[in-house]
């Protein structure tokens, strides 16, 4: 019998890990999950409200937090959702699929070998807050040293709740070999999380302990009235976890091997665009001989025969190349087209809009309650936080896909030998994508006025809708796509760029919550305006502020960029 | 015409990949021959500015194409070795795109421009076709279309022919002899020794970053009339022989070894018979003596 370390499952788990230890993006996201286990542990609420940071009870919320906040089910996105679709790319997987190596053990150990590895980056989390427990300073409240919580709590609330997401995002990716889907789902996490609990609240108990995938339903043992308990009663807190929470993670296991089986019977072998064949319409009996023109023949291939009467020369038309401003412009419109064109044909627009149009759809309020100003503000604010945030994550992924796409699919030699400045590359991508944004913003805005024309909260007042867009968001966009470029100019690595923008994306949030919103490090301006306050000089002049960020991004961008091979 | 001098790169990994390396191109197509990691590849990105040399010169009627890089790009052709384009555009849609970004703003001319290099690789009735569904000697002779636009005085073609089947490898030698004129200069490098036969005026032989020879095919050929012998041996003798001869090929032949054999102005044995010397030999004897 076969050890199973030697079993093709086994082979192509391992290469799975290593082909991810050569990557920077698993040691970025190790390396910010451990400073995160310093802030949180240091900097988080257990110090000043006397919790004992190795407590059951604190273990527990932290992993809770750690699960859910600073981007963690994005990032499980980014690990996840190209194993397979990168075999396609490199043309490998015609390789391994002509192996012995069967389909099931391909895709299994596809799908567990960058788990491990995504469960590895994790485990940095909670291996930090382990060690810190003999490191406390004065004033942290610590129990004796303890070890088996760290690793129950990290197993039933982290690993079980990625495994599911991490299932979805491996089917979407594998099924459809397109990687902009699994963007698209990961953008839309957070939006669809939110709504799905506050649906789940007017559904009975038992649809959030078999559907929710990161457990909040189920409680996970900790009833509502804990935080209103003193430190000691905390300190001394065992978590338990109840029938309620075991039903919810065994559910969640089940779901993800139901995902894996619809990968397993739906996986296509065969190349995705692979209509009617196609022939060149030439036969060897077609091809010439020998060679029409006067070129001398000296080689080997002297073939007997007539020679073949030179074909009538095709002279190529004149053509004027015009230079100049008017010409860059012309060059970056053209270029834009062409990733708009890209875009249409990778069914870019397909996920984004209907993502636009449903987040905005719940942006509008459901009841008829009192609103502060007026419905038009209530509703055009809710969307405006609610496309922010689903576009931060669209501009992350998008902007990266669009600015490292030439490479992988071998056009950048050709595009760079092209007499364009650097300008008309880096231009035409950032504007491409910040056109994207603001097509999805009219198309979001548009449906929260449908909606809000539907449901009656009359009138309509467009005034602050194009306020708050124009204000709000337009200038957001602009320094979020700045922003995305330059830094995947800086790092020439989509996935490392993944990962500092989503983990200094949720860094900053975090650090806004706690209070620290200063307009200087918060150029979104979250929490800091009010719909009254929109068209005061102050905050026109955080917009500037804003945009001067967003040209310094782009500047910086233009001078950094080089045209390298390798 | 474009003067290469003394061009040297060494990669941050300690490969020297060019170790002085210099010639002179006229107009025409000038074949670049050398087996792989010879350093082919790495001269023609340095001279398609995609690639900075440790030192050295390049210069095109003067013009000094290592600082000069737009206006060297303004007037350059290239075709890399392993290029892609986009799967999901028509070829009409990706000439028109790179028509576009090299500056040919009119659309009247943009449009006859496309029209007339697609009919010039005979792709004009796949003009509508999706990129992605392309085989690979048609995504070659697209490649050569792009690499055509702008009226370009440089073109470079790096392993054009490589996994080409043997009609679309002669109709892409067609289509390099299309393109040279007399102010065209075409730089073609290929490991492939028929390539530089069929199409060449001018070749170098290079390997190991260092160019061994420059001449042309024809002077190549010539050098060795009268020295290339055929005849067989037997199987146990071979190992002899080829110790003291410049085997350029043997293959087994009716239970004897086929020889082909470069000895100048010395019959090798009585039963050899004079053959009519090709580049291949010339290019294995260059490469046998280096």
């Amino acid at each position: 019998m076969r050890s199973p370390f030697q079993t093709s499952f086994a082979a192509v788990f391992a290469n799975e890990v290593l082909l991810n230890t050569k990557r920077v993006a698993p040691y970025a996201l190790m390396m910010l999950f451990s400073a995160n286990a310093v802030l949180w542990w240091g900097w988080g609420p257990a110090v000043a409200r006397g919790w004992a940071t190795n407590s059951d009870f604190y273990i527990q919320r932290n992993l809770g937090g750690f699960s859910f906040i600073l981007g963690l089910p994005i990032f499980t996105a980014v690990i996840m959702g190209d194993p397979v679709i990168r075999d396609f790319r490199l043309g490998v997987s015609l390789l391994i699929l002509s192996t012995p190596a069967g389909r099931a053990s391909y895709l299994l150990g596809k799908f567990f070998g960058n788990f491990f590895v995504l469960v590895c980056c994790q485990s940095a989390f909670t291996i930090t807050t382990f060690l810190l427990q003999w490191v406390p300073f004065s004033g942290m409240v610590t129990l004796p040293v303890r070890v088996v919580p760290y690793f129950k709590h990290f197993f039933i609330i982290v690993v079980i709740s990625h495994l599911v997401l991490a299932a979805i995002y491996f089917a979407a990716g594998t099924l459809t070999r397109n990687v902009k889907v699994v963007y698209g789902l990961a953008a839309c996490f957070y939006p669809v999380f939110i709504g799905y609990q506050l649906l789940l609240k007017s559904l009975p108990t038992i649809v959030g302990v078999i559907s929710d995938p990161l457990g909040w339903s189920a409680q996970f043992g900790l009833r509502a009235d804990v935080w209103y308990r003193s430190a000691d009663f905390l300190n001394q807190y065992v978590v338990t976890y109840g029938p309620a929470a075991y039903a919810n993670r065994a559910s969640m296991i089940i779901v993800s091997a139901v995902l894996l089986s619809i990968v397993y019977f739906r996986f296509r072998i065969d190349p995705e665009e692979k209509g009617m064949e196609h022939f060149t319409g030439l036969s060897l009996s077609e091809a010439p001989a020998q060679i029409a023109y006067s070129a001398p023949l000296h080689g080997l291939i002297n073939l007997p025969g007539e020679a073949t009467p030179a074909r009538e020369r095709k002279t190529l038309p004149k053509i004027t190349s015009t230079r100049g401003a008017s010409a860059t412009l012309f060059k970056i419109l053209a270029a834009m087209g062409v990733e708009f064109r890209l875009l249409r044909a990778e069914r870019g627009f397909l996920v984004l809009i209907p993502l636009a149009i449903f987040l905005s759809f719940l942006s509008v309020p459901f009841s008829r309650i009192e609103p502060e100003i007026s419905y038009s503000v209530t509703s055009a604010s809710n969307t405006a936080n609610m496309l922010l945030l689903f576009l931060a994550c669209v501009i992350v992924f998008y902007t990266g896909e669009a600015m490292h796409r030439d490479r992988e699919l071998k056009i950048e030699p050709v595009v760079w030998s092209a007499p364009v400045p650097n300008s008309v590359l880096l231009l035409s991508k950032w504007l491409a994508m910040t056109s994207l944004a603001l097509l999805l913003v009219v198309v979001g805005s548009l449906t929260t006025i449908v909606t809000q024309l539907l449901r009656g909260h009359t009138p309509v007042d467009l005034s602050a809708y194009l306020i708050i867009d124009g204000v709000v968001v337009v200038p957001g966009i602009i320094f979020m796509t700045a922003l995305v470029v330059v830094l995947n100019v800086l790092l020439r690595n989509k996935y490392l760029a993944y990962v500092v923008a989503v983990g200094t994306g949720a860094g900053l949030f975090y650090l806004y919550n706690l209070g620290y919103k200063h307009w200087s490090y918060n150029p979104l301006l979250y929490q800091l305006w009010k719909y009254n306050d929109l068209t005061s000089g102050k905050i026109l002049a955080y917009r500037l502020y804003c945009l001067a960020l967003a040209a310094t991004c782009l500047a910086l961008a233009h001078l950094l960029f080089e045209r390298r091979s390798t | 015409m474009l003067v290469i001098g003394d061009l040297v790169k060494t990669y941050s990994s300690g490969v020297q990949a060019l170790k002085g390396v210099s010639l002179e191109l006229h107009p025409g197509v000038f074949g670049l021959l050398g087996p792989n990691g010879s350093g082919k590849t790495t001269l023609m990105k340095i001279v398609a500015t995609l690639l900075e040399p440790d030192s050295g010169t390049i210069e095109m009627n003067g013009a000094d194409l290592l600082t000069r890089k737009d206006h060297t790009r303004r007037m350059l052709g290239y075709l890399p070795q392993d290029f892609g384009l986009y799967p999901t555009l028509t070829a009409w849609q990706m000439l028109d795109y790179f028509a576009k970004l090299k500056g040919v703003t009119d659309k009247k001319e943009r449009h006859a421009l496309i029209d007339a290099l697609l009919d010039r690789v005979n792709l004009s009735s796949e003009r509508r076709q999706r990129l992605g569904e392309f085989s690979g000697g048609m995504r070659q002779r697209l490649g050569i279309a792009q690499a055509l636009i702008g009226e370009p005085e440089l073109i470079i073609v790096d392993e054009p022919t490589a996994g080409l089947d043997p009609e679309e490898r002669v109709r892409f030698h067609n289509l390099i002899s299309e393109t040279a004129s007399e102010n065209t200069v075409v730089l073609l490098s290929t490991h492939i020794v028929s390539d530089v036969s069929n199409v060449c005026s001018s070749m170098a032989i290079i390997r190991q970053g260092k160019i061994l020879s420059a001449c042309s095919p024809r002077q190549a050929v010539d050098q060795l009339k009268g020295s290339v012998w055929e005849g067989s041996v037997s199987r146990e003798q071979l190992s002899a022989f080829k110790s003291q001869f410049n085997v350029i090929s043997s293959r087994n032949f009716d239970g004897q070894a086929r020889v082909r054999v470069i000895s100048k102005g010395q019959r090798p044995s009585g039963e050899f018979t004079e053959a009519t010397p090709v580049l291949e030999d010339y290019y294995f004897d260059f490469v046998n003596q280096n």
